[in-house]
């Protein structure tokens, strides 16, 4: 058995009473590359946070073997030196710094005195990079001169900088074109043919299929399964991802559904670090009065840009056309959107929902203000009565509503949040993963809510990344992949299945519909 | 235990802690300079010497909760004085024109620096630091480096005139009424809409305070010629940018942008428009500093106002406004200012060297913020 490079042995990791892992496996060869594969929120990542010690060792039971011998690692610093190198999804590049500098970073080479060795480092940093088989980069240039492709291929200098014997690559190709990707994974081979290890996590399983040797799935914490890719298939795997029944916790309501009431066009939304990078790619749909669309896809496939970029509040550059009630609308900004009649309740409660010191009610009217104004003096009156009724209609625990909001639980705010955007009375409801962090409690009231709002006609799509929640509420669901729509299909009969098969499907089968 | 309550008292009622320390500053100087400092003569002093950094502060203030800083409107203060001395002085206007078209230009200047700000993206903090430079080039320019006196006569009474002794009387029993009617209309509206109401006794205590306060504060103020004219402006700003905090559509907008600029624009809020109407704000008030220092001294210097935004800055914080933006009141910066009002004065009197006046103003700054940050009130800001 000691002819593994690296072994996690039941590995169980609980945040405050939660079992985020229980009891996980692992072991990768030299030379390997094993596929780590599960849903969102499997436990992937924190998985990887043990093994590369941003966890300490003692946090978390169970034991990880470097050769055979156990590896107590308190930092990052000691499984580094251990040999195992973490890339992180969002690069860890320094964009002002050179690129010799940020594959050295921490890691300098000195001369007496503290002195960097810029003469050694640029020739070592011209080696490692030619082993990457990159030859046109000037390694004493800034990082920010080069593309998402190149800084991901840097990052993969660093690593190899500090001896690495694993790397873990965590959604790799998540910023990357499909050239820029095929150059890292043929990169990946060559490493491997040199004996480097290596842990690919990515939802992109023709990009697994490609490169691993070994395929590991989790879900919801526990380890599903363990087999070389050649006894799998992307189907096989999906099954395993998946593999569990949607529990009855959706409230669901009857409600009639009637005519387009909104379409969007043409929606392409470009990256802004990297602008030939399309994030959105020519998306088009419809949503119909009274209908709960449901947004899928995995994370980074582009649909927070997407709903984003519908409320005018993409930061990019984007297109768009957008038709409510069979009328062209013209909306750059979230406050012509709330005007025509849109409201987004966006992803992020804390950076985008909540202005924390504010009171409750001060937060609940604050997309209506001038509702209550006469002559810019707001009617404290008409305000409070407002809050009050609503704070007592969607249960919003808060002792006052002038209390700071900052001091509610996340389901509570998260309430007092989707309330501010319905008090104008949208005819388009966007929620942009409208129960993330919020507890079975509020979650079941905020779907209530949906159904009710649906049957009085308002239009709502809904982006979400918890599966159940899209199967359980959605009418109908979107799928989509990479920037582009991948499905649509009514939420009648479909599986978790067919959702994580056409949101992973290659780009050139285009969009999937259900027979 | 009860260590802890007193502690919550004062976060809630921050302007208790700031008073208390007004207070103890005051007794302290009384004592050290023989019963000199808490007199008609000595405060009616004061107050007028706060009065400027006060109309600097009420501007800054709102800037500050915004998110942003301004560094310019000490310079600012002495173009639009310089501005408005040419205008009397050289050009032959009458006052109350020349006056006029100060306030008109302080307001579009503040514009200016908060058009670069929002629609230019240009750090507010950099922005100020130009129009630090810039203005007070422009005011050495136009007038030439040298004062531009005298001023005329109904100008000059402006800032070393009195609000006579009977209407200030009035004025007095008109704000006490018209407090006394807001609490109980407060009262009526709260327990009709079913919400929680501060106990009796102490809105009756609050009135009662601010009754004897009112009227001490006329009554020591006319045994010395009445209330000074620049103080009654200022009192008059506390309550135009006070009601516009608080009961205003565009106040809360404030207290949004800055308590959380990304969720205000995702709730439909123009922020850029928040922000440049702030910035205008705060031109006004330079004009109206900038008047009353040419008034006060009765010529247009072009070094006045130098170091003002230092003083309105450390107004705003001693006087509890949070540095990240977000929260903070305007009494409080007044309050702030009278600290360190009360300071130069105490220390004027005790005939404090000059360094020794700077390193206490220093550190009572960095103490008074420390405090803030101990108390914890500005945690989650």
């Amino acid at each position: 058995m000691s002819d593994y490079l690296f072994e996690m042995r039941r590995i169980v990791k609980e945040f405050s009473g939660v079992r985020a892992l229980d009891g996980i496996d692992l072991a990768v060869r030299p030379g390997e590359c094993v596929g780590l594969c599960g849903e969102n929120g499997a436990g992937k990542s924190t998985l990887m946070k043990v093994l590369s010690g941003v966890y300490p060792y003692g946090t978390w039971e169970g034991e990880i073997l470097v050769e055979g011998k156990p590896l107590k690692a308190y930092s990052v610093r000691d499984s580094e030196d251990a040999g195992v190198v973490i890339i992180h999804q969002e690069l860890m590049l320094v964009p002002q710094l050179s690129v010799a500098e940020n594959i050295f970073l921490g890691n300098e080479i000195r001369r007496f005195g503290g002195l960097m060795d810029y003469d050694a480092m640029y020739a070592k940093a011209e080696a490692l990079l030619a082993r990457l088989k990159l030859k046109d980069v000037n390694v004493a240039a800034p990082v920010m001169n080069y593309g998402g492709g190149y800084q991901q291929l840097f990052e993969i200098a660093k690593a190899l900088a500090k001896n690495a014997r694993l790397l873990i690559l965590d959604e790799p190709s998540s910023s990357l074109t499909s050239a820029e990707t095929d150059t890292l994974l043929s990169i990946i081979e060559d490493l491997k043919r040199e004996g480097v290890a290596c842990v690919y996590i990515s939802h992109k399983l023709d990009e697994v299929a490609r490169v691993c040797d070994t395929v590991t799935v989790i879900r919801d914490g526990r380890h599903i399964l363990t087999k070389p890719m050649s006894e799998m298939t992307t189907q096989s795997i999906i099954t395993a991802m998946v593999g569990r029944d949607i529990e009855n916790l959706f409230p669901k309501v009857e409600h009639d559904i009637g005519d387009v009431v909104f379409e969007a066009r043409h929606v392409t939304c470009w990256d802004l670090a990297n602008p030939n990078r399309k994030r959105v790619d020519d998306i088009s749909f419809q949503v119909r009065r009274g209908e709960i669309l449901g947004i899928a896809g995995l994370v980074g496939a582009g649909r927070t840009e997407l709903v984003s970029a519908i409320f005018g509040a993409y930061p990019g550059r984007y297109e768009a056309e957008l038709v409510l009630e069979g009328k062209p609308i013209k909306v750059r900004t979230p406050e012509q959107a709330i005007k025509a009649g849109l409201s987004l309740v966006p992803e992020d409660r804390k950076r985008q929902g909540i202005v924390p010191l504010l009171g409750v009610g001060d937060n609940i009217t604050l997309a209506t203000l001038s509702h209550y104004a006469h002559a810019g003096q707001i009617d404290r009156q008409a305000e409070l009565q407002t809050v009050e009724t609503e704070i007592r209609r969607l249960r919003v625990k808060t002792a006052s509503p002038e209390l700071p909001i900052v001091g509610l639980s996340g389901g509570n705010q998260q309430k007092a949040v989707l309330t501010k955007m319905l008090l104008p009375q949208p005819k388009l409801l966007i929620l942009d993963e409208p129960t993330r962090g919020v507890d079975v409690g509020s979650k079941y009231d905020i779907y209530k809510l949906m159904f009710e709002l649906a049957a009085t006609g308002v239009a709502i799509i809904m982006v979400s990344s918890e599966m159940p929640e899209v199967l359980g509420v959605s009418d109908r669901v979107l799928v989509v992949g990479e920037g582009k729509l991948r499905g649509d299909f009514p939420s009648l009969g479909l599986t978790q299945e067919q959702v994580l098969a056409a949101a992973i499907s290659h780009a050139a089968e285009g969009p999937a519909h259900a027979a | 235990m009860q260590a802890q309550k007193v502690q919550q008292l004062f976060v809630r009622y921050k302007i208790l802690a700031l008073l208390i320390a007004v207070a103890i500053i005051w007794v302290f100087f009384h004592v050290k300079t023989d019963a000199a400092f808490i007199t008609p003569g000595n405060l009616s002093n004061l107050f007028r010497q706060m009065a400027i950094t006060g109309m600097l502060a009420c501007g800054m203030v709102f800037v500050i909760i915004a998110g942003e800083i301004d560094l310019s409107i000490g310079s600012l203060l002495g173009l639009l004085g310089g501005v408005v001395a040419i205008l009397t002085v050289n050009e032959g206007w009458g006052t109350w024109t020349a006056i006029g078209a100060v306030l008109v230009l302080g307001l579009l200047l503040g514009a200016f620096n908060g058009f670069v700000v929002t629609k230019m993206r240009v750090p507010s903090f950099i922005v100020g630091l130009g129009g630090m430079l810039a203005f007070r080039g422009i005011v050495l320019y136009i007038t030439g480096s040298s004062t531009i006196a005298p001023a005329p006569d109904d100008l000059i009474a402006l800032g070393q005139g009195f609000v006579p002794v009977e209407l200030s009387r009035w004025i007095g029993g008109v704000i006490f009424v018209g407090m006394v009617a807001l609490t109980v209309r407060r009262r009526m509206r709260r327990s009709k809409l079913g919400l929680q109401q501060a106990a009796l006794w102490i809105d009756i205590a609050r009135l009662v305070a601010i009754g004897a306060f009112i009227a001490g504060f006329i009554r020591m103020l006319n045994d010395a010629n009445g209330i000074p004219i620049p103080v009654m402006i200022l009192l008059g700003l506390l309550a135009v940018f006070t009601y516009v905090s608080t009961q205003t559509v565009f106040g809360r907008h404030i207290y949004a942008v800055g308590g959380n600029m990304e969720a205000t624009r995702l709730s439909g809020v123009n922020v850029a428009r928040v922000k440049l109407v702030v910035f205008a704000l705060m031109g006004l008030m330079c004009a109206f500093a900038g008047i009353i220092t040419v008034a006060r001294t009765g010529s247009g210097s072009p070094s006045a106002g130098t170091g003002g935004e230092l003083d309105a800055i450390s107004a705003c914080f001693i006087g509890g406004t949070s540095m990240r933006g977000g929260s903070g009141t305007v009494y409080g910066a007044l309050i702030g200012a009278l600290v360190m009002a009360s300071l130069d004065s105490g220390m004027q009197l005790m005939d404090v060297d000059n360094s020794w006046q700077m390193i206490i103003k220093g550190v009572i700054l960095v103490l008074a913020v420390w405090v803030d940050v101990l108390s914890g009130s500005n945690r989650n800001a």
